[in-house]
């Protein structure tokens, strides 16, 4: 019975499939399908995966011949049959069907499905803006009601079946993005960014991402570290958030490495650069310091922290010191 | 008794726009023989049965049941390294209302199955009504499921693990033939995978009333299988619970069972009755009740949404059974 929809359709490659074609959207249309039915319709019907790209909505949807949702960054390929959402407007649907001219089907099967999309897109994205920060603050609040916070991530034109991150950027608003989407960060802006979850989730991934940024740094001589924090890439690292409190009495070898560091100016990038390479060879290049030289630095170091950094024992040691160092400011 | 009728899902109301020409909600007797020949069978039978090489496909003719013709089984092995415990085996059972079908029908189930998880699949070709009224057709599946244990080592099978499978008429002569094993004692498959069972023969459930005239195989569809195979005796008080197992009184020690239905399809609530009165009778069962599902969705529209998660569930509900 496999890809009977597909082969009734090969069977009767003119008229009747066409008629086929319109009447298979056309009841898409009217039972409301989401963009996900109506691209994956494009894909079986035509036997070739099928993309639909809103980048105003953000919208981003590529199912494969066999039904499968697998969304793909490279850009579409030019030659491809396509159809706009709007007369005049850039291609958004596209048939990844390479070297054969489009056929009538195909041709029937883009204009169907592109105005149909259309319709749901205009119906469900809306014209909100798309980073409405009263609609965002729903989202992320996790004791505003649930049909409150699915409204919202509509409204914000996230997939409800896809799913998305928070973003906490220090001194921004809160930001939500498609985890299937590019890059959350925001270029030189120390970044916490949350866990991908379904949107109904958000919330946890928000207070995860807070979290993350706490454990970001300006990247600077004063303060080392990394910009741009993924909170599930922190591992059981991300306990020690809960054990720090932010602005109060910071623990003993934090103290040290503050009263280490006002001696030495060089001392927290250098650190840093141990803790942040695989070894001292590249250390000293992070550093931008011969070998020796770094050597003679770490000896220093030690002499002043009161701890190897050169054992593993030692430089885990260090390596907590630093990140509860970022984990203790106000 | 008239009702709403739930909704179909939409990629479903969809997909049947495309067949609504080829198949149609309702049978009558006089259209069987036309729908034997027609193309719908003839696209459904053909098949790539290796799955691109990966099964050694040989069609075997074995015993029938006693003082009947021989039956055909369709043998599906895989030809991967074999394994160091013989593999499970799935006898599958085809659909087509007891009236129609070969096979090879639906196979494709059973092969992605098999697939996934090293099976042997055993296919039977069982005489069909109405020129072969009940018991014809279970018999010949209980033949063919005794000689699949009896051989099953012979095929690289484990005849401790064969999981008995059907959908359709082949779900409920499925279910059939766990009663007659457990009742003549024959070998004990480990599970019985209900795919929209056809189980009871009164056709009289308020689902079966929902939905006439609608999606596949709508109650008159379902009067003409259940009248083919039991003639007058259909919906009346002596129908056997190996004709239609919803009739068993004791459903107690059967294998454990997967079903599967769905909401917008006749057999709706005689699988959920049947489901509850294996929960009652102390049995093992998973039900699944897929929302705006015809009869047969998942085999007409299996790229749908709805279509992909009910086939996961049969292979997640195989790998649970298999597991040890």
């Amino acid at each position: 019975m496999k890809e009977l929809a597909g082969r009734l359709t090969a069977l009767d490659p003119d008229a009747g499939a066409a008629v086929r074609v319109i009447a298979y959207f056309d009841r898409l249309a009217e039972t409301r399908a989401g963009v996900e039915a109506l691209v994956r319709g494009a894909a079986v019907l035509a036997g070739v995966p099928a993309r639909l790209v809103d980048a105003d909505r953000r919208v981003q949807v590529r199912v494969e011949a066999d039904g499968t949702r697998r969304d793909s960054d490279l850009a579409p390929d030019p030659r491809w049959p396509s159809a706009a959402l709007t007369p005049d407007g850039v291609p958004a649907l596209w048939l990844e069907r390479a070297g054969a001219a489009p056929s009538v089907v195909d041709a029937v099967i883009l204009e169907r499905a592109a105005g149909a999309a259309r319709l749901v897109l205009d119906r469900t994205r809306g014209r909100a803006p798309l980073d409405d920060p009263a609609l965002v603050e729903t989202l992320l609040d996790a004791t505003a009601a649930e049909p409150a916070r699915r409204h919202a991530a509509r409204r914000l034109g996230l997939d409800p079946l896809a799913t998305a991150r928070a973003v906490a950027a220090r001194g921004g608003r809160p930001r939500v993005v498609p985890a299937a989407g590019p890059a959350a960060e925001a270029p030189g802006v120390r970044t916490g960014v949350g866990p991908a979850v379904p949107v109904s989730d958000l919330p946890r991934s928000w207070a995860a991402a807070r979290t993350a940024l706490r454990f970001t740094a300006e990247g600077t001589g004063l303060d080392p570290g990394p910009r741009v924090v993924h909170a599930d890439e922190l591992g059981g690292i991300a306990l020690l958030a809960d054990l720090v409190v932010p602005g109060a009495e910071p623990p003993p070898d934090v103290r040290a490495v503050e009263t280490a560091a006002a001696d030495a100016p060089w001392l927290l990038t250098t650190l840093y650069a141990v803790t942040a390479t695989a070894s001292l060879r590249a250390a000293a290049a992070e550093a931008n310091v011969h070998h020796s030289t770094l050597q003679d630095r770490l000896a220093h170091a030690e002499h002043l922290l009161g701890w190897p950094v050169r054992t593993p024992e030692g430089r885990l040691r260090l390596h907590l010191a630093l990140t509860m160092r970022r984990l203790a400011r106000p | 008794m008239t009702s709403v009728p739930p909704p179909f899902d939409p990629e479903l109301a969809a997909v049947l726009e495309l067949i609504k020409d080829a198949i149609s909600p309702a049978l009558y007797p006089e259209d069987i023989e036309a729908v034997r020949q027609g193309p719908g069978m003839a696209m459904l039978a053909d098949l790539d049965l290796t799955a691109g090489g990966a099964f050694e496909v040989e069609d075997r003719v074995v015993p029938g049941p006693e003082g009947s013709p021989e039956i055909s089984l369709l043998i599906c092995r895989p030809t991967g390294p074999a394994p160091a415990r013989p593999r499970p085996v799935v006898y599958h059972v085809h659909g087509g209302g007891m009236v129609i079908g070969t096979n090879r029908v639906g196979v494709d189930f059973a092969l992605d199955w098999a697939r996934e998880l090293d099976m042997v699949v055993v296919s039977v070709e069982y005489r069909l009504a109405p020129e072969h009224p009940y018991p014809a057709p279970v018999e010949d599946v209980y033949a063919g499921l005794l000689w699949t244990a009896e051989h099953a080592k012979e095929l690289g099978g484990d005849p401790e693990r064969i999981v008995i499978a059907g959908a359709s008429a082949g779900g409920g002569l499925t279910a059939a033939l766990a009663l007659l094993l457990r009742d003549r004692g024959g070998p004990r498959p480990i599970g019985q995978l209900l795919l929209c069972p056809m189980l009871d023969d009164r056709n009289d459930t308020p689902s079966a009333h929902q939905m006439a005239g609608l999606g596949v195989w709508d109650r008159t569809a379902n009067e003409t299988g259940w009248t083919a195979l039991l003639g007058e005796r259909r919906g009346g008080p002596d129908v056997s619970p190996y004709a239609a197992p919803a009739r068993a009184e004791d459903l107690s020690a059967l294998p454990p069972a997967f079903l599967d239905v769905g909401s917008a399809e006749t057999f709706r609530d005689e699988v959920v009755a049947f489901a509850s009165r294996l929960w009652q009778a102390g049995g093992i069962a998973e039900l699944h009740v897929w929302p705006g599902g015809f009869h047969g969705f998942d085999g007409f529209a299996p790229q749908a949404a709805l279509s992909r998660s009910a086939r996961a569930a049969h292979v997640d509900w195989l790998r649970r059974l298999l597991a040890e």
